[in-house]
């Protein structure tokens, strides 16, 4: 794992050539961000730090705090690690997921119900791998709409972070996440039923 | 989808959300005009849309969600996430090495460097240690429970805490839970009845004390690798993790019922509910009998190999518990399930708790007497030689054998072999008359199991105040300081070289209280010195209570030695069918630093005449060439192994 004090500066150049249009500079900035975020959620999760509940966008401030260096960064870069981030927070869970469910039933298939994926809000490992699945099919027929789920359930950003990632206004994020969410409800229920 | 559709959709969703609810219908019924797939598709997105308000669906962050998943997932699978490393201290306790982690928290083995024992302490996540009211609940029934002595209630040591760990000590059993059982083997039908009859007996000290299990499953109940006692492990844990785990009741619309069971307990992920009684998973308030139908799903599990009420979902299992009657147990290959069993689990799952067994010891009751009656049937039908019958018969009583291999129904004389063989051999000088007298209530007892339509079990055998009890030695050789040759196994008395080490082996049918002393040469004072062997910390929990046919070895982690002075020195066995006052007050000597010796002049004295006053009873001895066995009528027996050696 990489040294955190070593980073701040690559990270905060990374986002930089990111903001300016460089694609490229994700690809390296990812595995960066990855291991910091997926070090601090086990830290937060195996409860080191009693009674702390985990908040993502808390988590990932810290996070950015630690790698960006803040004195050289411009404001979209924020915007732009959270993104990252978000992405990253969904890719961490659901590989959490998909191993705790692998484990739990031995590979074999089960079916779930729609309350157990809904309801209980995804507890369920199986519950947040469908809800992966269909934000997946989300972003093939909607982009944006899809990328305001993971922003708000993977990233923890509220409607306002929102709106300054993806640079559209409050009411919009409002009205994608209704539609999304609405949407992705009814394709788990069709799913699982 | 094609855009145009998804974008006309996505906009008269919209539009539609910014009127008032009433509104929508009108407002979306006009938009659509006669295009029906357009309108019922936008119509069910609105109802998606309230639909996911209503159940809150991706409000909160994964994060939040997921968090318990993670924790359990990373302590499972990353090693390096242990909480704690090998040989790591903590208080005093040294960490030996993990034994796994379960639904609350993880286990080490543990080496106790104040009592010099090893125990297994549980990790409690700090979440849950965390809520003072619960954990004091939590605390009391645990204590309460372990304080029972009962030998198939694990033994809790200490409650500890550090500053950042609240942690369990328990007794340490080497064994596998019953989840690994299953998942390794099937378990045959003999040991299956015997390990439920150990479960119940478990439950029916707790009940009688007022606790309550709630979360008896195969996950809670240990076998014992060496001698096959049943544990039943977290007496009290369910009052930690409880939460309004089911339906809410008297809520008939279907999306609403279903609304079950999934608020996961930290750590817990998917509790799981297929134990759970009907009145347990409607949340209503249980009492005891929530165990006896949680053991009914046990025992039906480890017959049949699945359990009785399993949905595709948890919610369709659910619906199964409250309503569906579940399959006759199934007769495996060639195992036949004898129809008492089939009516104990049935009786067990009765969806009412008034209709179920009321005590755990009503159906302790009915599972020992299928155990004997298996047992004769594999005997009868074996061989009806006289000494094949003997053996049960006298060692009848209520006593439970130890997990013996048989399988009912098929012709396994050979399994036979290991469970009864020696005993056989033991029994079989027994006078005819015995026998015959023996065979007739046996015949008897069995006829009547046969016609098992009848309301109620058979009463257990007559029972005549009696107790019998096994041992042998096994001796080890030295020469030069070291050991020589294997060790061997001795029924009785030889004389000893002085450099040999032996240890004592005891074993009895019946449950009781067992106690071996030493009495070493007289002291200056002109007493002799008695040593404490059993009960000692670092044998079965330090209690001096035995189950049915537990094996114990004296000492167990060392040999015991001679004196260096010739002479001869006395082992003195005492098995009681109630603990004794001035055995059990020897106790407080049976640490590292007394090594057991008796330093109260006092207490000295009143051991011997204990030992005294029950030592003249007649006793029946019967030795081969494994083991003796003692039997005299009454209650206490006290029995003196002369360890002559020069």
């Amino acid at each position: 794992m990489k040294d955190p004090s070593c980073s701040p500066h690559e990270i905060t150049q990374l986002l930089a050539e990111w903001s300016d249009g460089n694609q490229s500079a994700v690809d390296k900035l990812y595995p960066l961000v990855y291991d910091e975020l997926h070090k601090m959620a086990q830290r937060y999760m195996n409860r080191e730090r009693q009674g702390h509940t985990l908040q993502t966008t808390a988590l990932i401030n810290e996070a950015y705090v630690r790698l960006v260096d803040q004195k050289h960064v411009h404001w979209q870069n924020r915007a732009h690690f959270f993104a990252i981030s978000a992405q990253i927070m969904r890719r961490i869970l659901i590989d959490h997921a998909r191993r705790h469910d692998y484990a739990k039933r031995g590979g074999g298939a089960q079916k779930i119900s729609l309350d157990e994926v809904a309801i209980v809000a995804v507890e369920r490992a199986s519950g947040l791998l469908l809800l992966d699945e269909a934000l997946n099919r989300l972003g093939e027929i909607d982009p944006r709409r899809s990328q305001v789920v993971e922003l708000r359930y993977f990233g923890g950003l509220n409607n306002e972070e929102i709106a300054g990632v993806l640079k559209i206004s409050e009411n919009t994020v409002t009205r994608d996440w209704n539609m999304a969410r609405a949407w992705l409800y009814q394709e788990l229920r069709e799913t699982v039923a | 989808m094609k855009p145009e559709r998804w974008q006309q959709i996505s906009g008269i969703f919209k539009s539609a959300l910014a009127l008032e609810p009433e509104q929508r219908g009108a407002y979306v019924a006009a938009e659509c005009g006669d295009d029906e797939s357009l309108r019922r598709e936008v119509e069910l997105l609105i109802k998606s849309h309230q639909l996911a308000d209503d159940k809150n669906f991706i409000n909160s962050p994964a994060v939040a969600e997921v968090a318990s998943l993670l924790i359990v997932e990373d302590g499972e699978a990353e090693v390096s996430k242990d909480r704690l490393d090998n040989g790591q201290q903590l208080s005093h306790y040294r960490i030996i090495k993990k034994l796994g982690a379960g639904g609350m928290g993880e286990v080490y083995l543990a080496e106790d460097t104040r009592l010099d024992r090893t125990v297994a302490l549980k990790i409690l996540p700090a979440d849950v240690a965390s809520d003072k009211r619960r954990m004091q609940r939590f605390k009391q029934e645990a204590k309460l429970a372990s304080s029972l002595n009962q030998p198939n209630i694990l033994t809790i040591f200490e409650f500890g805490d550090t500053e950042s760990l609240h942690f369990i000590s328990s007794e340490y059993v080497d064994g596998a839970t019953l989840r690994e059982r299953l998942s390794n083997s099937s378990i045959k039908l003999l040991e299956i009845i015997d390990i439920s009859a150990q479960v119940v007996a478990a439950l029916d000290a707790a009940h009688e004390a007022k606790i309550v299990h709630r979360d008896i499953k195969p996950e809670n109940v240990m076998v014992r690798r060496r001698d096959g006692v049943v544990k039943v492990l977290d007496f009290g844990l369910a009052k930690l993790t409880e939460r309004n785990t089911g339906l809410s009741v008297g809520r008939s619309d279907s999306e609403v019922n279903t609304e079950l069971l999934l608020r996961t307990v930290p750590g817990t992920v998917m509790g799981t509910v297929s134990y759970m009684s009907p009145e347990q998973a409607q949340g209503l308030d249980v009492d005891e009998r929530t165990d006896l139908w949680s053991t009914g799903v046990l025992i039906y599990e480890l017959v049949a190999g699945c359990v009785p009420f399993s949905g595709v979902t948890r919610s369709h299992t659910i619906v199964d518990i409250l309503e569906k009657e579940p399959a006759p147990l199934p007769n495996l290959g060639a195992r036949t399930v004898p129809a008492e069993l089939q009516r104990i689990v049935s009786k067990a799952l009765a969806k009412r708790p008034d209709e179920r067994y009321q005590t755990a010891k009503d159906m302790l009751i009915d599972l020992r007497n299928l155990r004997k009656r298996l047992e004769l049937d594999v005997e009868m039908g074996r061989s009806a030689s006289p000494e094949s019958i003997a053996p049960i018969a006298t060692t009848g009583n209520d006593a439970i054998r130890g997990t013996g291999s048989i399988e009912a129904g098929t012709s396994t004389a050979q399994d036979t072999e290991s469970a009864t063989g020696s005993r056989r051999r033991v029994f079989a000088g027994i006078a005819v008359m015995l026998v015959l007298a023996a065979g007739l209530i046996v015949a008897l007892n069995w006829s009547r199991f046969r016609s098992s339509n009848a309301e109620h079990p058979a009463p257990p055998l007559a029972t005549v105040a009696e107790r019998q009890l096994t041992y042998w030695m096994t001796v080890q050789k030295y020469r030069n300081g070291r050991p020589f040759e294997e060790p061997f196994r001795l029924a009785g008395e030889i004389n000893f070289e002085k450099d040999y080490r032996v240890r004592i082996n005891v074993r009895s049918p019946q449950s009781g209280y067992l106690y071996i002393l030493n009495e070493g040469p007289p002291t200056a004072g002109g007493l002799p010195s008695f040593v404490i062997l059993f009960p000692s910390t670092t044998t079965n929990g330090g209690l001096s209570r035995l189950a049915e046919n537990q094996r114990i070895e004296i000492p167990e982690q060392s040999w015991f030695t001679f004196d260096a002075e010739k002479g001869t020195e006395k082992l003195w066995l005492v098995f009681s069918a109630s603990a004794e006052s001035e055995l059990e007050a020897v106790k407080q000597f049976a640490n590292a630093k007394d090594q057991g010796l008796i330093k109260d002049a006092g207490l000295n004295t009143r051991v011997q005449e204990f030992l005294r006053a029950h030592s003249g009873t007649k006793a029946t001895i019967e030795k081969d060439d494994e083991q003796t066995s003692v039997r005299i009528p009454g209650t206490v027996l006290v029995q003196a192994i002369k360890l002559e050696h020069h």
